[in-house]
C-alpha cells in the first residue's frame, strides 16, 4: 500500500506542479513543447527528440489577458494566455495550437501577438473527415508541422523512428484505458481527485515515463482485493472536471467517477494510430477516427450521446455529468444531444458549469449533494 | 419538543420550527442570508417569537446556500431536496417545482410519489433571479417588495434583455431616459425574469400541478408573467418562502424517526 502512495503522491505532484516538472526537464537539457488541448500530433515532438507537455491554464483570474482575449473568450484560453503573457510557460521551445474551434482562431492571433518569445506551430484538422482529400490534409498539416519541429530540435525525423514514436504512444493509449479499468475495482482508492491527478499528469509526464509509472500503479492495483463500492457512480463528459475542489464534492457525497470523456483525460487516449507502414498516414488516420468528441465533426449528432450511455451502463454508472466549460460553443452544441440521450436512458443528468477563472462551487455542491439525495431517495 | 429548519439562502434566512406532528409551531424570516448576521437574527428570532428553548430542539437540520456554515446544526441537506419537500408538505399535488431565489432558480420534477426525479438550475449569472430584481429595484428607486404592486398599473410591458443583469440595468437606465414610466420598466423587468426562468423549466420539463416557491413568489407581477409565460396556472401558498425550511424541518423529524 506504501508503494500505492508513493505512486499517488507523484502523479499529485505533477498535475498540481507542472512548472517544477518542466524546470526539471529543462536542466536535464530537453526541450519541451507545449500542447494546447487536444489531438496535437506529440509522436512527432517525441520522434523529434523533444517532450510535449500539455497547456491546461489554472484556477486563476487573468489580468493582462485581456488585452487580446475577450471576457467571454473560454477560461483556458484565457489562463493559457494569462501564463504564456507572465512568463509561466518560459523555456518552452514553442508551443502546438490546433484550430479546433473559433476560439482557437482568435487565441493563434493572441498567442502571436502576446507571447513573442515562445514561437507559435499552428495547424488544422480537417472538419470534413469522410471527404476523400481528408487524409491527405491532414498529412500535409502534419509534414509543415515536423519541419518546424526538426528546426528547432535539429533532429531528422524519419518514416523508422515516426513509427517508433507512434508504437510507444499506442502503449501509453492502451496503458491508460487499462488503468481506468482496473481503477473501477478500487473505486475506496482511486477517489475521482486521484484518478484525475492520474489522468492528468499523463498529459504533462515524457511518454515513457508514463507508461512506466502508470503500468507500475496498474500492477500494485491488481495486487489489492477487490473493493466493492456501495455509493453512487458516474461517468464525467467535457473539456476538463477541474478544479479538484469540485471532485472533492464528489468524495464528501459518496459518489465514484467510474469513466470519463473529458478532453483533459481520457478522450484524448480512446483512439488508437492504425497499424501500417507509413508513418504520416497512421498519424492522420487516428484524427479521421475519432467519434463522439465535439470537436471532431460527425453526422450523426447523436454519435456522443449514445456512447456516454454506452459507457454508463458498462459501468453500472447512474448519472452522467456534463462538465461545461463555460464559453465553449462546441460543448455547448453537444450539451442538448447528450442531455436527451441521457434522459431516455433513464439516467440522471447533470450540467456543472466549469469556470477557471473563478473558486466558487456553491452551484456545483448543491447540484452535486441534490443528485445524490435524489438517487437514494429513488434506490 | 421541537425540529427546527433553517433555509440560509443568498439575500434571506428563514426557520420552520415544527412539532413532532409534523404541524408548524412557529417561523420567522429576516432579510439578510449567509454570513454573519443573517443566521444569527433568523434563529435567535424565532426562539424569541416561539418562546422555545435551544433545549427544546431535538434536531436542527440547515438547507440552502450557507447551509455548511451554521454551527448548531445536527445536519444539512441541499435546497433542491428540502424546497420540494416543503412544497409538497405545502401543495400535495404538485408535480413541478419552479424556486426563484436570491441568487439560484430551479426548477424540480416530482414523481406521483413526490420523489425529486429531475432538476435543472441556472448558471452563474443572476439575470432571472431575486438579485436581478434587487438590482432593478436599485435602478429605479423602489423597494424590491414594492414592483409586484407597481407593475399592476403598467399600461404596456417594455421589452428587457434577459441576457445579462448589467445589459439589462443599462437598458432600463435608457429607457428612464426617454421618460418611459416606471410602472410599465417593472412589468417589461417581469417579463424579462419570466423569459429567463421558463426557458429553464421548458429544459427540465413540465407536469401539472405547478408551484412556484422561494421569495419571489411574492411578487405577484413575477408570478402572472411566469403564468403567462408557460400558458398555465401557478400555484403560489401563501408560505412559500417558507418550502425550504419547511422541507428542512420534515427532513429532521425523519432523521429522527418521526415519519
Amino acid at each position: 500500500m506504501k508503494k500505492i502512495e508513493t505512486l499517488l503522491d507523484r502523479f499529485a505532484f505533477v498535475a498540481n506542479k507542472p512548472s517544477a516538472v518542466m524546470k526539471v526537464y529543462l536542466e536535464e537539457g530537453k526541450k519541451i513543447v507545449g500542447c494546447f488541448p487536444v489531438y496535437t500530433p506529440q509522436p512527432l515532438i517525441t520522434a523529434s527528440g523533444m517532450i510535449p507537455m500539455g497547456i491546461w491554464g489554472g484556477q486563476i483570474t487573468p489580468t493582462v489577458a485581456g488585452k487580446y482575449n475577450p471576457i467571454f473568450t473560454c477560461s483556458i484560453m484565457r489562463s493559457c494566455l494569462e501564463y504564456g503573457m507572465t512568463g509561466v510557460y518560459k523555456g518552452m521551445s514553442a508551443v502546438m495550437m490546433p484550430m479546433l474551434c473559433d476560439t482557437f482562431r482568435g487565441m493563434s492571433s493572441s498567442w502571436r501577438a502576446g507571447v513573442k518569445e515562445i514561437p507559435l506551430i499552428a495547424f488544422i484538422h480537417p472538419q470534413n473527415r469522410l471527404d476523400s482529400g481528408a487524409l491527405d490534409f491532414m498529412i500535409e498539416e502534419y509534414k509543415s508541422v515536423l519541419k518546424r519541429l526538426e528546426a528547432l530540435s535539429g533532429v531528422q525525423v524519419t518514416n523508422a523512428s515516426l513509427n517508433a514514436a507512434i508504437d510507444l504512444y499506442n502503449r501509453k493509449n492502451a496503458v491508460m484505458q487499462t488503468f481506468n479499468e482496473v481503477a473501477n475495482d478500487h473505486l475506496d482508492i482511486i477517489t475521482p481527485t486521484v484518478r484525475h491527478h492520474v489522468m492528468k499528469s499523463a498529459t504533462f509526464l515524457e511518454v515513457s515515463e508514463t507508461i512506466q509509472l502508470v503500468g507500475e500503479l496498474i500492477a500494485l492495483l491488481k495486487a489489492q482485493p477487490i473493493h466493492k463500492w456501495t455509493g453512487h457512480k458516474l461517468i464525467l463528459t467535457g473539456i476538463t472536471a477541474e478544479p479538484e475542489a469540485l471532485l472533492s464534492l464528489f468524495e464528501e457525497n459518496k459518489i465514484a467517477v467510474v469513466g470519463d470523456d473529458l478532453a483533459q483525460e481520457s478522450r484524448q487516449y480512446r483512439t488508437a494510430y492504425p497499424a501500417g507502414e507509413m508513418a504520416f498516414e497512421r498519424l492522420a488516420s487516428q484524427w479521421l477516427n475519432i467519434k463522439g468528441c465535439s470537436m471532431a465533426y460527425e453526422e450523426d449528432s447523436q454519435s456522443r450521446g449514445k456512447m456516454l450511455v454506452d459507457m454508463a451502463k458498462k459501468q453500472d454508472a447512474d448519472c452522467i455529468a456534463v462538465c461545461l466549460m463555460r464559453f465553449c460553443d462546441v460543448e455547448e452544441y453537444d450539451y442538448p444531444y447528450i442531455s436527451k440521450a441521457t434522459e431516455n436512458a433513464g439516467l440522471y443528468s447533470l450540467c456543472l458549469e466549469i469556470d477557471q477563472s473563478t473558486q466558487d462551487n456553491g452551484q456545483s455542491r448543491t447540484k452535486i449533494q441534490s443528485y445524490a439525495e435524489m438517487a437514494a431517495s429513488l434506490v | 419538543m421541537y425540529v427546527l429548519g433553517i433555509d440560509i439562502g443568498s439575500t434571506a434566512s428563514k426557520a420552520v420550527a415544527m412539532t413532532m406532528d409534523k404541524k408548524i409551531y412557529a417561523k420567522a424570516v429576516v432579510s439578510h442570508g449567509t454570513g454573519a448576521i443573517g443566521p444569527k437574527q433568523v434563529y435567535e428570532k424565532i426562539l424569541s417569537e416561539s418562546k422555545l428553548e435551544k433545549s427544546e430542539l431535538k434536531r436542527i437540520l440547515v438547507t440552502g446556500y450557507g447551509r455548511f456554515v451554521f454551527d448548531d446544526a445536527d445536519s444539512q441537506k441541499s435546497e433542491i431536496s428540502c424546497h420540494a419537500k416543503g412544497v409538497l408538505y405545502l401543495s400535495p399535488d404538485v408535480r413541478t417545482i419552479i424556486d426563484i431565489g436570491g441568487q439560484d432558480v430551479k426548477a424540480i420534477l416530482l414523481n406521483d410519489k413526490g420523489m425529486i426525479t429531475n432538476f435543472v438550475m441556472n448558471d452563474k449569472c443572476a439575470a432571472g433571479t431575486g438579485r436581478f430584481l434587487d438590482n432593478m429595484a436599485k435602478v429605479l428607486n423602489v423597494k424590491t417588495h414594492e414592483l409586484g404592486a407597481l407593475s399592476e398599473h403598467a399600461t404596456e410591458v417594455v421589452n428587457i434583455s434577459n441576457t445579462c443583469t448589467v445589459f439589462a440595468e443599462s437598458e432600463v437606465i435608457s429607457q428612464l431616459s426617454k421618460n418611459v414610466s416606471v410602472e410599465n420598466l417593472i412589468a417589461g423587468i417581469h417579463q424579462s425574469v419570466a423569459k429567463r426562468v421558463s426557458s429553464l423549466v421548458y429544459r427540465n420539463g413540465i407536469v401539472k400541478e405547478v408551484a412556484l416557491s422561494g421569495g419571489v413568489a411574492l411578487n405577484k407581477g413575477v408570478v402572472k408573467a411566469l403564468s403567462e409565460a408557460l400558458k398555465l396556472e401557478i400555484i403560489v401558498h401563501e408560505d412559500c418562502q417558507f418550502s425550504g425550511a419547511l422541507g428542512a424541518a420534515l427532513f429532521a423529524l425523519e432523521e429522527i424517526g418521526q415519519k
